[in-house]
């Protein structure tokens, strides 16, 4: 998706969304334990966006999305505006590039999503110097935290898809399938 | 016009990588008064209304979800307490008749001049918002500094000691908890007099080392690891001694100093009301956390030594 066609309508809900992801996740999902780790809502949602509305706007959302949850959990500033964007950024390459439409696609992006922000986050803070002893406890939560995650993903991509939807200008997808199903355009006729 | 799109497609994921980088450069670099740390209190002071009434809003989703994770553990923690009860009630009985002698001996030789809880003025918030990041054990409180809540003020609850206030806004403050990567805390095991530093495992919230203890200091499983009401630096929290932080479940004797893995006291995963022990100007808990800043920083491993700079009067 090019600058021009991100809409008002568009950047509302994007925001809209992000705000009520972010403060959901801070008042409610941070609050339960799921086998010794937290679900983390955040990267998926800027994975999906990227997926949905492409590689701008994904590196975009995930840049403000990051600078949220830094704020409002007073961690260090730009951590996860890095990771976030990088992540959001990759996944509106995989659009672009790929296209894909296999139903498991969000599984496979909310999973590799996760563990790039859990990996991504332990090498930003090895980086930065750990007092700390570090526990091997701590490959174990990265493993639980994405296949957690991923047990998450689909109903998140379902979210974000649906909150999207009306803002989107035209989904090529759908175009495309229309012109499939009327006969004519299909790639195989154009010679 | 493919051309005019990569570029642009391109210089906006520098622009942001590059704008990430210098908000991390930055932020790491200043001081904690530091202009970009100021934003980020702004803001606090800004959502703090906003998370605790989320909070509220959404308490019954949190108690439902909560409610069945009880009921699961619920059987095997009631057995768990009744043999815990039956325990201490005998060792009450026993503890009674020597606190009794233990206070006439102190105000005989006049040591009881130490530092105690009863020096603060407690200051009871409830936890609006947490960071359970794997690196990041931080808890936003509904308390700041319009309550008199400081940076570095112990943070208590029923159970045992839950942290320090990190950083403060004028109605919320950021708590780090005792597993936080940041956290050390000087702490001795039970009545002995050796006293270590009680550091987190990164990746295990369940499990804190106590390092730097002597060779022939005593622990056994099971004996509770109290603070020391000492500080190994200048940044550290001046606890008050004698708060309970964990429990002993292993020694390990493989090097010149002997550590200990510590079980904490309190359930961190579930902390919903705090007290937060601030000290008014003048009295001694705020006198000695002056005293504390005031020292010269610790020369390099110094903090590793295990040695003590500053303490309570009974600690150390």
């Amino acid at each position: 998706m090019s600058g021009s066609e991100l809409s008002g309508s568009l950047l509302l809900r994007i925001t809209a969304l992000a705000v009520v992801i972010v403060f959901f996740q801070i008042g409610v999902v941070w609050e339960i334990p799921v086998f010794g780790v937290y679900i983390d809502l955040s990267p998926l949602l800027v994975a999906f966006v990227g997926l949905r509305c492409g590689s701008v706007l994904g590196a975009a959302v995930g840049f403000a999305v990051g600078l949220l949850v830094d704020l409002a959990l007073l961690q260090t500033l730009g951590v996860t505006s890095l990771i976030f964007t990088l992540i959001g950024y990759w996944c509106g390459r995989l659009r672009e590039l790929r296209d894909p439409q296999a139903p498991l696609t969000p599984l496979f992006v909310g999973a590799v999503a996760s563990a790039a922000s859990l990996i991504g986050y332990s090498l930003m803070e090895f980086l930065l110097g750990v007092d700390a002893p570090v526990s091997l406890g701590l490959l174990r939560g990265i493993v639980v935290g994405v296949v957690v995650n991923t047990v998450v993903a689909l109903p998140m991509w379902l979210i974000v898809r649906r909150s999207l939807e009306r803002g989107l200008p035209d989904d090529p997808r759908r175009r495309r399938r229309r012109a499939y199903t009327t006969g004519g355009l299909s790639p195989l006729s154009r010679r | 016009m493919y051309d005019k799109t990569v570029r642009r497609r391109r210089a906006v994921l520098v622009l942001l990588v590059v704008l990430s980088l210098i908000l991390l450069t930055a932020y790491f670099g200043e001081a904690p008064s530091g202009r970009l740390h100021s934003v980020q209190r702004g803001f606090l002071t800004v959502i703090s209304p906003i998370q605790n009434g989320a909070n509220k809003a959404l308490k019954p989703v949190r108690d439902l979800f909560g409610w069945i994770g009880d009921t699961v553990h619920a059987k095997s923690q009631r057995d768990q307490l009744l043999k815990q009860v039956d325990k201490l009630r005998r060792e009450l009985v026993a503890n009674e008749a020597e606190k009794r002698s233990y206070g006439e001996l102190l105000s005989l030789y006049h040591l009881d001049s130490g530092l105690k809880v009863s020096d603060y003025r407690p200051v009871n918030a409830t936890v609006v918002a947490k960071s359970p990041n794997v690196w990041y054990s931080t808890v936003t409180i509904d308390e700041g500094e319009s309550a008199g809540v400081r940076v570095n003020d112990p943070v208590i609850n029923g159970e045992g000691l839950v942290g320090k206030v990190a950083q403060t806004a004028s109605d919320g403050a950021q708590v780090s908890l005792i597993t936080d990567s940041s956290m050390g805390v000087s702490a001795r095991i039970g009545a002995g007099n050796s006293v270590g530093i009680l550091q987190p495992k990164v990746g295990d919230s369940n499990d804190l080392l106590l390092q730097y203890l002597p060779a022939n200091a005593a622990a056994n499983p099971g004996e509770y690891v109290v603070t020391s009401g000492t500080v190994s630096s200048p940044d550290d929290s001046l606890y008050p001694p004698g708060i309970p932080v964990g429990q002993v479940t292993s020694v390990n004797e493989e090097s010149a100093y002997k550590s200990v893995n510590v079980r904490p006291l309190v359930n961190l995963h579930s902390v919903d009301v705090v007290q937060v022990l601030t000290a008014a100007q003048g009295t001694l808990p705020s006198n000695l956390s002056h005293l504390v800043l005031a020292l010269p920083a610790p020369q390099s491993g110094g903090g590793a030594s295990g040695e003590q700079l500053a303490s309570t009067g009974i600690g150390g």
